[in-house]
């Protein structure tokens, strides 16, 4: 039971980064028709700047800040430079653009760098004892802090008139225009917040991992079966998609085998989809002649 | 598929390639340690074909062909250690690769490009995952050897890591070339471009995009199997490394730098992918971040690819030397012009009955109870208003409706025709045309109608040739229906839907944006289309045009039938004629207070939509405190003009001129709200979006919501979506008031809308112009329009064609003539009364 419980705990941990990751590419998707695929890449930047903050003796919170900054400037760019002059609705385009800005972001970490593995620090050590069972701490404050996270951005876009005018431009960017909504601000916004979730996320993922230039390429992968699980255009399904992949993971890991969990998550994921081709919560489309 | 001349050397020019290449490598002039990398490129090559003709021809982009590439490569290590034949491991690797392709396509068919990519990453990361584990078989991180493989039929041994491997790569290159260049000009590529390029539209001719689909990636996977099982030979060593994710990527980037579906993109991709190692070491910078920078450079500055970029200009200057050297005078257009006059139906038996046929979805019923029956060789034409029901019922007869749910009976030509799949319809003789000219857009004219047939014969070319000429595209049979003007978009639609002369077609609105003589050459082919006995149902606006062609009227309006009769009788029915111009009780006009001040003025402004002219010179002057009224039929251009009134729509000719400081606001049709958001987030984003904020934003919402009718006040939480049309219609007003507006644009406030909701929402716009406010108000109904409104502007045709004010008594008979014919002379009496004298 102890070891049930370790492993479901661990999951959720896994989970709520892929959720946040999931969340932040939600986010992008839904305003600008763009699947970031270098959104991984980029956090990765940020965390080698956080990691080499620390090493010269800043405080691991202000790393993890400056790491959120140089992500979501990095995505800005990003943005400005390459996907913006590629127009609207260029779907296949922009993600194959990500795909290359990806490329060069993790080899360029890894001439700056180095390709060998570095240890992230964690924000807190230890373990707290719970009903037998020997809890890490920082797989709870990652729990807490993706849950305080998710409830900021939920506030944002359910309590805001701002989070109403990212869901207007999600729904009918037409309709938006005709309304006079400016969809770059917009646009630029959503990146920001997308990128500083993903920069978030990978600062609570790293320290269980360790740092290779390639390090987020695996929960960025788990990330992207957790929103098509939850309907690629719903934020509640890239979180509960996100957590579902998680502790289906570590469960897999620990009671089938720790070999074939890419097989066993990424088979669950596409038998569901042939189910349920629009994931948990989306929703179906139709073409109207 | 015919084979010509010109496909014939083209076919060659693959292993003519491969020849020269093979004699090169023999006689020693290529560097031993090149060897190995031409190769590379040759089943390179094969890999990147197969990734670009899938994406290219069947809009599949896979990440998966790196996984067959490890299947075929582990076969052939497998058959290796196992004694099998050359054959065998060959055989066997295709077919292993054409199951699992089959299914995969299969499966992603239902689903968008994204899911495809997400499918096809799965299966790579699964397959991966299995090689790196099952060391048993592949050796795990250390890998396998290939030794050799013996051929069954006793052609010789090839070793791996060999001379013969390379030489065995390059041949099976030449030979996969061969084989795609038929393939690019045969049946089977145009049903896969055109069931990629308009799914719905493919199905009407008969093609299953899943089945396209299934066969496409078999036949892709399989390729690159094969490739693996080269690759296996030439290395003479498998290991997992060459089959990382980022070969997925690469092979995308080598597809795209070549050109996505060309044939020598490929090839170009292929040599590309094997010396990019040697590129980046001559550029100094690291593999990846060329690779990077290759492919985001090519997406934005060629986005064609480089191959098709270079093949443009040599094209052009090809055509233009055989265009001197071809000195044959045209073959006379068969336009026979000369407008047959329409025969009465020769064939008394009936062809179609639908038995009270409806089609809802989710809550909305599209159409309700609709019969009708038709005989063979008459021509029907069905009328209604916007929202009437008339594009689902052609919808249910061409069996498009989607996720509705469609109840009723349908019998053509004595079989059940509901239950019949959509593909399965044009066999039965149905065809359909589309209001938009749904074409393919990355096939040529003539290709449009070909891949009408599976499999192509000189007889279907030369019977396709006449088509095309009878219908005046034989000229631009061979350039892209984009690079074409809408008219002859539409019979290029035309045309499609009439190759292989079905018993029934179905025309939606064949008239709408056309101009006068483009519309009398389309009752023209109609009518030939009629004397060569095909029966057919149109739906139109256009409703003069429409009536040259009909023997038979139904009217439809929100859903149901509402009246039958001839084309001279059918408008004499009250029912129908109160559906167009409605039926409205004396309302009072609000006072007018015109005030001189100008708030917008527009003069000579014109605007067109690719090519298709939706206003021409149109002047118009609204001064403050006037009710102007907009009326005109369905395509008449008022949303266009709401636009430009509004600001949001920029014209392409003409000057917009607005009074100092006047705010517009605008309305849209179909009320355009954010159906997802609640009430108040619907007002709150409009404000936000006009630059209302803070305190000034809440004190503007409260305003607006105590303008709301009450049982709207209570329900501002509620998302927008759930209110009825006529609420919706109310809180779009209320949307376009927050931002107080100097001049409140209302574009079709009625469509839809039962009349009591119709009342209302007429009061309510009543209401703010008697407090002072500037309404514009674009209407359908010109009944409607002259009772509420002090100034009146008939729109036809995106021409203003009568100009007045409703209490003037010469004026209704006049806006009324305009309404329906563009002028005085040319009202319905008239119109009539040409036609009586053309149909008897």
């Amino acid at each position: 039971m102890s070891q049930f419980l370790l492993v479901l705990v661990s999951g959720l941990a896994s989970g709520a980064v892929y959720g946040l990751m999931g969340l932040g590419l939600v986010i992008i998707y839904r305003a600008t028709d763009v699947v970031n695929f270098a959104m991984a890449s980029l956090a990765t930047l940020g965390l080698y700047v956080a990691v080499s903050l620390h090493d010269h003796g800043v405080a691991t919170v202000l790393g993890i800040l400056a790491a959120v900054a140089i992500t979501v400037a990095a995505g800005l760019l990003v943005r400005e430079t390459v996907i913006r002059p590629l127009g609207q609705g260029q779907l296949f385009s922009a993600l194959v653009v990500t795909m290359g800005v990806s490329l060069i972001a993790e080899s360029t970490a890894g001439s700056i760098w180095g390709d060998q593995p570095k240890s992230f620090p964690s924000l807190v050590d230890g373990t707290v004892r719970w009903s037998g069972a020997a809890l890490p701490v920082q797989s709870l404050v990652t729990i807490g802090v993706a849950a305080v996270a998710m409830t900021l951005v939920g506030y944002l876009f359910a309590r805001t008139t701002l989070g109403s005018a990212m869901r207007a431009v999600a729904e009918s960017a037409d309709t938006a225009r005709v309304v006079g909504l400016s969809a770059q601000r917009l646009a630029r916004i959503s990146w920001a917040l997308g990128l500083g979730l993903a920069a978030l996320a990978a600062c609570l993922y790293a320290p269980r991992a360790g740092l290779v230039p390639t390090a987020l390429v695996a929960p960025l992968f788990r990330a992207f079966a957790g929103i098509f699980l939850g309907g690629l255009t719903s934020m509640y399904g890239a979180v509960l998609g996100g957590l579902t992949i998680g502790v289906l993971d570590n469960l897999a890991a620990n009671y089938v085998s720790a070999s074939f969990r890419d097989t066993f998550v990424f088979t669950f994921t596409v038998l569901v989809l042939l189910i349920r081709p629009q994931g948990m919560f989306g929703t179906r489309t139709f073409q109207r002649v | 598929m015919v084979f010509n001349r010109s496909l014939l050397a083209k076919a060659a020019l693959g292993p003519a390639a491969g020849a020269v290449l093979m004699a090169f490598m023999a006689s020693g002039a290529i560097p031993a340690y090149q060897m190995y990398s031409v190769g590379l490129a040759a089943v390179y090559t094969v890999v990147v074909l197969s990734v670009g003709l899938l994406a290219g021809w069947s809009g599949i982009w896979s990440v998966g062909h790196p996984a067959f590439f490890a299947i075929g490569a582990y076969v052939a290590a497998y058959g290796s250690g196992h004694d099998w034949p050359l054959e065998a491991v060959v055989l066997g690797a295709v077919a292993i690769g054409a199951v699992l392709g089959a299914f995969l396509g299969y499966a992603g068919a239902r689903f968008s490009v994204l899911y495809i990519a997400l499918l096809t990453l799965a299966f790579t990361m699964v397959t991966l995952e299995l090689v790196n584990r099952w060391s048993s078989v592949t050796g795990g991180d250390q890998g396998v050897p290939v030794v050799q493989l013996r051929s069954a039929l006793g052609l010789g041994t090839v070793l791996g890591g060999g001379a013969e491997a390379q030489y065995l790569a390059v041949g099976a290159a030449a030979v996969v070339l061969a084989l795609a260049v038929p393939a690019a000009a045969s049946g089977l590529r145009m049903r896969l471009v055109a069931a990629k390029s308009h799914p719905l539209a493919a199905r009407t001719i008969g093609i299953a995009p899943e089945a396209q689909s299934s066969l496409s990636f078999a036949v892709s996977a399989a390729c690159t199997c094969l490739a693996g099982v080269l690759l296996g030979l030439l290395t003479g060593f498998v290991s997992p490394d060459p089959f990382s994710l980022s070969f997925g990527i690469s092979l995308i980037a080598a597809c795209v730098l070549g050109g996505v579906g060309s044939i020598l993109g490929a090839v170009a991709g292929g040599v590309y992918l094997t010396w990019n190692p040697s590129l980046s070491s001559t550029v100094g910078l690291p593999q990846p971040v060329v690779q990077g920078l290759v492919l985001i450079c090519v997406l934005l500055f060629l986005p064609g690819g480089v191959v098709p970029f270079l093949a443009r200009p040599a094209r052009g200057l090809a055509r233009r030397l055989l265009r001197r050297a071809d000195t044959r005078p045209a073959p006379p257009a068969e336009e026979s012009t000369a407008p047959a006059a329409l025969r009465p139906p020769t064939d008394d038996s009936v062809l179609l009955r639908l038995e009270h046929v409806s089609v809802s979805y989710g809550g909305l019923q599209a159409l309700e109870d609709a019969s009708l029956t038709l005989r063979r060789n008459e021509i029907l034409a069905v009328i209604g208003p916007n929202g009437a029901g008339k594009t689902t019922l052609l919808n249910a007869l061409s069996g498009l409706t989607g996720n509705g749910r469609v109840s009723g009976t349908a019998d053509f030509a004595g079989r059940p025709l509901l239950r019949t799949r959509a593909t399965a319809r044009r066999r039965l003789g149905i065809g359909r045309t589309f209001q938009h000219a749904e074409v393919f857009s990355e096939l040529t004219v003539a290709e449009n109608v070909l891949c009408t047939r599976r499999r192509i014969t000189g007889r279907d070319r030369a019977e396709v040739a006449r088509l095309l000429r009878s219908v005046g595209l034989a000229e631009v049979a061979d350039r892209r229906p984009g690079e074409l003007p809408f008219g002859l978009q539409k019979r290029l639609d035309l045309a499609r839907a009439m190759a292989e002369n079905p018993k029934l077609l179905v025309l939606d609105e064949p008239f709408g944006g056309l101009d006068a003589s483009e519309r009398a050459l389309l009752a023209g082919h109609i009518r030939r289309l009629h004397a060569g006995g095909t029966a057919v149902v149109v739906i139109d606006h256009v409703l003069d045009d429409l009536f040259s062609v009909a023997h038979r009227v139904l009217a439809f309006d929100f859903g149901r039938t509402i009246g039958e009769g001839t084309p001279d009788t059918v408008l004499q029915d009250p029912k129908v004629r109160s559906s167009y111009l409605g039926t409205v009780d004396a309302r009072t006009r609000p006072p007018e207070h015109t005030g001189e001040r100008g708030m917008i003025r527009l003069h000579g402004i014109g605007h067109t939509y690719g090519g298709v002219v939706a206003l021409r010179d149109v002047d118009l002057d609204v001064r403050q405190g006037v009710v102007f009224g907009v009326a005109g039929a369905n395509g008449a251009g008022k949303s266009t003009l709401a636009g430009i009134l509004h600001g949001s729509l920029t014209a392409a000719h003409g000057v917009r001129e607005t009074g100092a400081g006047v705010r517009t606001s605008l309305a849209p049709e179909g009320r355009a709200l954010f159906k997802t958001l609640s009430l108040r987030e619907n007002l709150e984003v409009a404000a936000y979006a006009g630059g209302v904020t803070g305190a000034r934003l809440r004190e503007r919402l409260e305003e607006t919501v105590e303008w709301l009718p009450v049982r709207l006040r209570d329900r501002m939480s509620a998302p927008a979506g759930g209110l009825s049309g006529g609420e919706q219609q109310m809180l779009a007003i209320a949307r376009a008031l927050i931002v107080a507006p100097d001049v409140l644009i209302v574009d079709e406030p009625a469509l839809g809308l039962a009349p009591a909701l119709v009342d209302e929402v007429y009061d309510r716009l009543a209401a703010l112009a008697r407090d002072g406010l500037t309404v514009v108000l674009l209407e359908q109904l010109l009944s409607r329009a002259m009772s509420v409104c002090h100034e009146v502007a008939v729109l036809h045709e995106g021409v203003v064609a009568a100009h007045g004010r409703p209490g003037d008594p010469a004026f209704a008979a006049q806006a009324e003539a305009a309404y329906f014919g563009g002028g005085p002379e040319a009202g319905p009496n008239a119109a009539a009364a040409a036609r009586a004298s053309r149909v008897n």
